[in-house]
């Protein structure tokens, strides 16, 4: 019973740290995935008097990957039974160019305004929409959400570390009597601390495991993917390889790093 | 002259720079001496002892127990140190999550001995302590007498140069006492180890010749 009270007391925060690290990985893939969706789709447009040069707009503003020219034909044949053909031809050639910029990456607020200006320097561009608002406005709640759960994992780490160092400790102090019988007859590190490092082993498998599953199951429940539906997120999912490697990687060097930093602590006061 | 085994000159051991509890004592123990040393409460007798297996550092002077100058004596060779000395309390110190025959294991494990030589030596030095059908046991299981008969066992397991031994039979009955100082009798009769006790009274009846040493004032002298 008490054996079983140990485990948990390290096996409960180790997995509360393991929770929220995969958390925040999760959430930066769906807010990535959302975030390249939101930018593939963004474009600003732009009104100009005369035929723009793209390589010239690009030497300009470097962040410009693609100039495409917006056809004015739907526009025209709005007007095709109302108007007649020298009109039209009228219409055609004193409607100024319009055309969509892509960007090579999102932009922040700061760096949009400075796109519209130079935009706006150049003397045949008469009108540039950034759509500024809207953007910014879901750029910045995905930049926040983001910050906010890494302050989070962060406040979780250093809580779940303090727990675990606190259980390390207790345990080194029940070891302690049979760590230094041991070493009244010769015993060398390792083999006086074995039992503990076999033991952290055991608890970081179990809580890496325990966090695996958790990510790989739920998201695959059907009421998970409504929701995911529902809000219009693509969740990619738990990438099983790679992400259990690195909850089993993290779990294990956080224990075993705990416990050496307590036994080494322990170890200067016996000799 | 027989091989030298404890040679100590000028000895001083003191705790975080106190007053010295061994003041300039010199000794020396030799290859198969059967050692008493006694003196009043406090005289610094498991000092000295705490010392001969380097738990406690040298303040000043030379101290060197089988082979090994314990001068600033590094980790790894007070390991090596420990190898060749047994040690016996008068609280046992077996390890009480572990089976008897596991205490009895421990040195020969520590000296890399595989699993089926460990579990004959420990079987064969159970035996030899009478204690074998308790071997499943687990030390709490047993009685003063039955746990310090282990002790004995575990001190003998690696065959070690020296056994030492802080007031083994302090907590034991008449009886118990009794038979400890036969399995250690026997130890130096038919092992050949060199054995140093520390104890308050020497048996009347022990029946073989010993050296006797007495601490007097931080001062250890040769009786007889």
């Amino acid at each position: 019973m008490k054996s079983l009270k140990n485990h948990i007391s390290v096996i409960i925060p180790l997995f509360i740290l393991l929770f929220s690290f995969e958390f925040a990985v999760m959430l930066d893939r769906v807010v990535k995935n959302y975030e390249e969706n939101l930018f593939n789709d963004y474009s600003i447009v732009i009104a100009s008097m005369s035929k723009l040069d793209e390589e010239n707009l690009k030497k300009e503003i470097p962040l410009i990957k693609k100039l495409e020219p917006l056809s004015t034909k739907k526009v025209i044949d709005k007007f095709k039974n109302d108007f007649s053909p020298a009109n039209l031809a009228y219409l055609r050639s004193s409607l100024p160019k319009f055309y969509s910029v892509k960007l090579k990456y999102p932009p922040d607020e700061k760096t949009l305004e400075e796109i519209e200006k130079k935009l706006r320097s150049i003397p045949s561009i008469t009108k540039v929409e950034t759509f500024e608002k809207s953007y910014t406005k879901i750029y910045m709640m995905l930049n926040f959400s983001k910050v906010i759960s890494n302050i989070f994992t962060i406040f979780i780490f250093i809580i779940s570390i303090l727990l675990i160092f606190k259980q390390m400790e207790i345990w080194t102090l029940e070891h302690q009597e049979r760590m230094y019988i041991m070493g009244l007859f010769g015993s060398p590190f390792w083999m006086k601390s074995a039992v503990l490092y076999k033991l952290v082993f055991i608890d970081s498998i179990i809580s890496a495991v325990g966090v695996g599953l958790f990510f790989y199951f739920v998201p695959k429940t059907q009421k998970f993917q409504e929701i995911m539906k529902s809000i219009g997120l693509d969740f990619s999912g738990f990438r099983l390889l790679d992400d259990m490697s690195l909850l089993l990687g993290i779990s294990i060097f956080i224990t075993i790093f705990s416990v050496t930093l307590v036994i080494l602590r322990q170890r200067t006061e016996l000799r | 002259m027989d091989k030298i085994i404890v040679h100590a000159q000028n000895l001083h051991l003191s705790y975080k720079k106190g007053e010295p509890v061994i003041k300039n004592s010199s000794f020396s123990i030799h290859k198969n001496d059967f050692v008493f040393i006694t003196g009043k409460s406090g005289s610094g007798k498991s000092t000295l002892i705490r010392s001969l297996y380097g738990e406690l550092p040298l303040e000043k002077g030379s101290l060197n127990v089988c082979g090994i100058d314990l001068q600033n004596v590094g980790k790894q060779k007070l390991n090596v140190l420990r190898k060749h000395i047994g040690v016996i309390f008068q609280d046992y110190k077996l390890i009480k999550e572990w089976t008897v025959e596991k205490n009895v294991m421990l040195p020969l494990m520590i000296a890399g001995y595989s699993k089926n030589v460990c579990t004959m030596q420990a079987h064969k030095l159970l035996k030899h302590v009478k204690l074998l059908h308790k071997a499943d046991k687990y030390p709490l299981e047993l009685s003063g007498g039955e746990q310090q008969r282990i002790a004995i066992a575990r001190a003998l397991a690696h065959n070690p140069l020296l056994i030492l031994a802080d007031e083994p039979t302090g907590n034991l009955d008449e009886y118990s006492s009794e038979v400890i100082w036969d399995l250690l009798k026997g130890a130096h009769h038919h092992l050949g180890t060199t054995i140093v006790i520390v104890t308050h009274k020497i048996p009347s009846t022990l029946g073989i010749n010993y050296r006797h040493y007495f601490l007097d004032g931080g001062v250890i002298n040769e009786v007889s």
